[in-house]
């Protein structure tokens, strides 16, 4: 008797499901929004977003003219730079600069090389436009380790066959090894961090949007009267969806992000859908709470806006916890996606197993567990 | 067509109109036309073309084909349509849906006065004249969504005459609203008609309210079925209505349905419609027919409206006849469990904070029975069902659903009954077969019978045909018995139906009504329906009246109507040449209760013959003249007003 009744128990549950994959399935712009996420947005943040400078516009004002400053003007080349060409003075430099055309412009001053040559010390001029913090502190420390290197090599030059041993001269190099992502590709970066975002959104919106659906069609109001329980109506809703979430997640990860960035999986790609399982069934747990404060569709979007701002900001994708100050690097514990973060750039780059994960892991768990039985106990309070 | 000989312009001239959306028809070729001063009526169930009409005799709706004049001006362009709209009032369909929910009532009026841009002085004195005819005065600083259904409907038609147009148009203005508020409604269409000389274009679902019509256009399909007066409508259908009460009913049933296609049960009541012959004839041809059935009364007359529309519909073969070769499949295994009582509500209570919703209600529903919960809006049936079901805990008393105590054992009481709510709940998305294998499977029908089980209710439903399409498509008739054939799943022994057939056509509901009738006198089930819909609680075998939480009146349906006439005595019906003057008068002679029905006048009186006298003298004084005066039984729908007026005069006092 005990197991015929836990058999209709999940019997019901699977008959909702199926119900739930299959209205999905017709609602062609949904599948659309899930189909362009999991594809098209995730490749154009790869191949679209760099965080290396690139091709940063340059100008020159040359007041020397010598083969010293052709040399330093010289090292300004791409990737990082793009040399535009020469201007004649500091009028027109704040021009191009206002009117956003060059990123930077260099200045030179007069007997450069000749104060070089007789040891003196010389400055040159960078005029950086940072209204874009990220590119313009980018470019000024490329620039300041671009003059910094010539000046050491120019010093060498003209010390070398002076004392003939240029290998004894007090100078620290810098020889960093690159772990993870050896070439700094920010297309791995990006698309894993996209993917993630997207993975959160839907994972809140879909069960958001299916449990709202049933209250703005009125369908509701049948399964209230059936035998079903509230955890019964909700939890189809969060399994049709995780079951969907974690199909894209497949398709982007294989059809996506490793050929088109050639991403080399170190982990185990089964503890990393694992992960995202955990996190989807964590996330919806929100998603449910906003289809009970909400009566439409179009509430249930500008909720999921509102919430997933918070939830990214306080990730750690775009600002490390450590940079945090201390009350927010505590709120980052109530950032799921902190946990999914930390946990996918560690498993998919680094190769961690589940033992170097087991305090996040129970960290999401933990959370999951509270946002979820958060959820059911407030709908259950609206229709139970 | 009696009318005045008086060579009128019409307001609206209509020929051979037709609309499509998408290349779906929905009005293919109409020809109507609506005289100054007159409110005609559009009736026609959901999707029958009335509301693509109103719109582009509004000038909101552009058309393909045919001609539309309005007020003489030929409506075929933006700017002819700017030209008439200044001159009418239109109101769509839905409660409240034109009005802002946040804004009071009086700024609602100001807001559309605006609109219109009548001059403050004219807004002050129509505003006051407007709110008091409605009785809204004292709720001007209420916000709309605070009001009544009634209410809504009521602000709704003041804020359509701010700017007093010639020609109001109404879309439904009555559907989802108590009778008490729709008596409201017509007495203040009239009254307007009386003062303004308004023409008023009104659409209704409901065939009872033919009455209200000076002239109708019966709708279906987006076609004209007939046009005309009611009477002359009703004398279209060209045959008589036998009236009968007969023992055992479902025989006699069996009976009339193997002769004649327009049969139907209500409540104690079996009623046939006989093609071609006179009143006379048809009793006779009835009684002579029926073999072994001890016939307790027969009555024949003049078919009603709704009669007259399923027989116009046969006639013309625009609806599918399936409805009597269809004999409705048995239940797997007879309905065992506690014979006698269904559901027992005693003394059950249920507050929301300070607010009472049911004070103390009790009365019983035994198997095979059918029982109906009449009241307004807001009376409380919504609450007590909600009870009833297990959804919500009741506050005080107890009650027993289907053997089980609803104070513990809601989760029992679920999986017992059946239940389909007012608005369609299934889902549109689905498959007519996906929706009832997912309710098949949520009521935990045994895999190894589920398969025949949907086969039965594809077959109880009459769904054989539609199976494998989308619900979204299906016409609102075929909605309902899908809704119903999902709520007999589990083949209960219990059903609740909130306000089931509301929009569906008189068809659809005949075919819906055949099968609560068989479930009951059959299967032996329950039923418990709430409506404030007379046409639905003829249907009963008992009637609980609620009003204010509370049940202010417990018994059936002809007991209802006797004790009315013992304390108001009969209906009467006057019809004079000048109606709206004769009803100014008798209000002021003091029957307060007298009502304008299209050109006749009802009201209730207890010494019949010292009213009419009364009546006669009162006329004669005015130069009236009477042209006829008849007495009728009073209806349901008379109970119901007759009622609740009575109690909210006493909370008034």
């Amino acid at each position: 008797m005990n197991s015929n009744r836990f058999l209709l128990w999940w019997d019901r549950v699977i008959a909702m499901t199926v119900k739930e994959l299959k209205q999905l399935f017709r609602d062609p712009v949904l599948l659309a929004i899930i189909v362009y996420f999991f594809t098209a947005d995730v490749y154009l943040a790869g191949e679209g977003i760099k965080l290396n400078l690139h091709n940063a516009s340059v100008m020159v004002i040359d007041h020397d003219h010598s083969a010293a400053s052709r040399e330093l003007i010289y090292r300004f080349r791409p990737p990082y730079f793009d040399l535009k060409g020469e201007i004649s003075g500091k009028k027109e430099a704040e021009n191009l600069l206002n009117k956003g055309k060059v990123l930077a412009v260099l200045d030179i001053p007069e007997h450069f090389q000749r104060n070089l040559l007789r040891g003196k010390q010389v400055a040159v001029q960078l005029q950086v436009d940072t209204s874009d913090t990220v590119l313009g502190t980018l470019a000024t420390s490329y620039a300041a380790q671009i003059t910094a290197d010539f000046g050491q090599d120019f010093a060498m030059q003209e010390l070398g066959p002076v004392t003939g041993q240029t290998d004894n001269l007090p100078v620290i190099e810098d020889r960093h090894r690159v772990l993870y992502n050896p070439n700094q590709i920010d297309g791995w970066f990006m698309s894993i961090s996209e993917l993630l975002t997207v993975i959160t959104i839907l994972s809140m919106l879909l069960p958001a949007a299916a449990a709202v659906r049933e209250k703005e069609r009125g369908t509701i109001e049948q399964l209230a009267v059936s035998p079903l329980t509230p955890l019964q109506i909700l939890l189809p809703k969060v399994i049709a969806m995780s079951l969907v979430i974690l199909l894209g997640t497949a398709v982007c990860l294989f059809l996506i992000i490793i050929p088109a960035f050639h991403l080399p999986v170190k982990g185990s790609i089964p503890l990393f859908f694992a992960v995202t399982a955990l996190y989807v069934f964590a996330t919806s747990g929100i998603g449910l709470f906003i289809a009970t404060a909400s009566r439409t569709l179009g509430q249930v979007t500008m909720l999921v806006v509102l919430l997933m701002m918070p939830i990214l900001l306080l990730s750690g994708v775009w600002t490390p916890p450590e940079a945090m100050p201390q009350g927010l690097r505590w709120a980052m514990t109530f950032s799921p996606l902190y946990y999914l973060t930390e946990m996918s750039y560690a498993i998919l780059l680094k190769g961690a197993d589940m033992y170097i994960l087991k305090d996040l892991l129970l960290g999401l768990t933990l959370l999951g567990i509270a946002f979820f039985s958060f959820g059911v106990w407030r709908f259950r309070r609206q229709f139970g | 067509m009696g009318e005045t000989a008086l060579v009128k312009e019409p307001v609206i001239k209509i020929q051979g109109f037709c609309k499509s959306y998408k290349k779906q028809p929905a009005v293919k070729g109409i020809d109507l036309s609506v005289e100054r001063g007159e409110i005609y009526g559009l009736i026609g169930p959901d999707g029958s073309g009335k509301s693509s009409l109103m719109k582009a005799i509004a000038g909101v709706l552009s058309f393909e084909q045919g001609e539309l004049e309005v007020f003489g001006i030929k409506v075929d362009s933006e700017s002819a349509a700017e030209l008439i709209k200044a001159r009418l009032g239109f109101m769509p369909q839905g409660l409240g849906l034109n009005l802002y929910a946040d804004l009071s009532v009086e700024e609602n009026i100001d807001f559309f006065a605006q609109l219109r841009q009548v001059t403050p002085a004219q807004l002050d004195q129509r505003k006051r004249k407007l709110l008091g005819i409605t009785r809204l005065d004292k709720f001007r600083d209420r916000p709309m969504k605070n009001l009544s259904g009634g209410m809504k409907q009521k602000l709704g038609l003041v804020c359509t005459l701010i700017h007093e147009p010639e020609l109001i148009i109404l879309d439904e203005p009555t559907t989802g609203v108590d009778p008490v508020s729709r008596g409201d409604f017509w007495a203040i269409l009239a009254e307007l008609l009386r003062e303004q000389g308004v023409t008023a274009l009104v659409a209704t679902a409901y065939m009872d309210e033919a009455a209200r019509f000076h002239r109708l256009s019966l709708m279906y399909d987006g076609h004209i079925l007939a046009a005309g007066e009611p009477e002359f409508i009703c004398r279209q259908a060209q045959g008589s209505l036998v009236e009968l009460s007969a023992e055992p009913q479902i025989q006699a049933l069996d009976q009339l349905k193997n002769h004649y296609s327009q049969v139907e049960a209500i409540g104690s009541r079996l009623r046939v419609f006989i093609d071609n012959q006179s009143s006379d004839q048809a009793a006779k041809t009835v009684s002579n027919l029926l073999v072994g059935v001890d016939i307790k009364a027969i009555h024949a007359s003049q078919p009603e409206l709704e009669d007259a529309f399923i027989a116009l519909l046969r006639r013309q073969r625009l609806s599918e006849q399936k409805t009597n070769s269809h004999t409705v499949p048995r239940f797997d295994k007879p309905l065992l469990e506690n014979q006698g009582i269904a559901i027992a509500a005693r003394q059950l209570t249920r507050d929301f904070g300070r607010f009472r919703a049911v004070d103390q209600i009790d009365f019983t529903v035994r198997q095979g029975e059918i029982f109906g919960l009449l009241g307004a809006n807001g009376a409380g049936k919504t609450t007590a069902i909600k009870m009833l079901t297990g959804i919500l805990p009741p506050t005080g008393g107890e009650g027993q659903v289907a053997g089980a105590d609803m104070r513990y054992a809601g989760q029992t009481i679920k999986e017992r009954i059946g239940y389909m709510s007012q608005a369609f709940s299934l889902y549109l998305d689905l498959t007519v077969i996906e929706n009832i294998r997912l309710y098949a499977r949520i009521y935990g029908v045994n895999r190894d019978i589920i398969k025949q089980r949907i086969a039965w209710v594809i077959d109880i439903a009459g769904l054989t045909d539609v199976t494998g399409q989308m619900t979204a498509g299906l016409p609102m008739g075929i909605r309902q018995r899908l809704a119903l054939g999902c709520a007999l799943v589990h083949q209960p022994g219990v059903l609740f139906l909130d306000e089931p057939t509301s929009g569906v056509d008189p068809v659809g509901r005949r075919r819906f009504w055949d099968i609560l009738v068989h479930l009951a006198r059959v299967e032996q089930v329950a039923i418990l329906v709430t409506t404030h819909y007379m046409s639905e609680a003829e249907h009963c075998d008992h009637l609980a009246l609620m009003y204010a939480g509370r049940v202010i009146s417990d018994e059936s349906p002809t007991n209802m109507i006797q004790s009315l006439q013992q304390e108001a005595g009969q209906l009467l019906e006057i019809t004079t040449d000048r109606p709206l003057e004769t009803l100014a008068l008798l209000k002021q002679a003091g029957f307060n209760g007298a009502a304008l029905f299209g050109k006749h006048i009802h009201l209730l009186a207890l010494d019949i013959a010292a009213a009419e006298k009364q009546i006669r003298a009162l006329l004669d004084r005015q130069a009236i003249r009477l042209i006829d005066s008849t007495i009728h039984a009073p209806t349901l729908e008379d109970v119901f007003v007759y009622r609740v007026l009575a109690l909210e005069n006493k909370e008034r006092l």
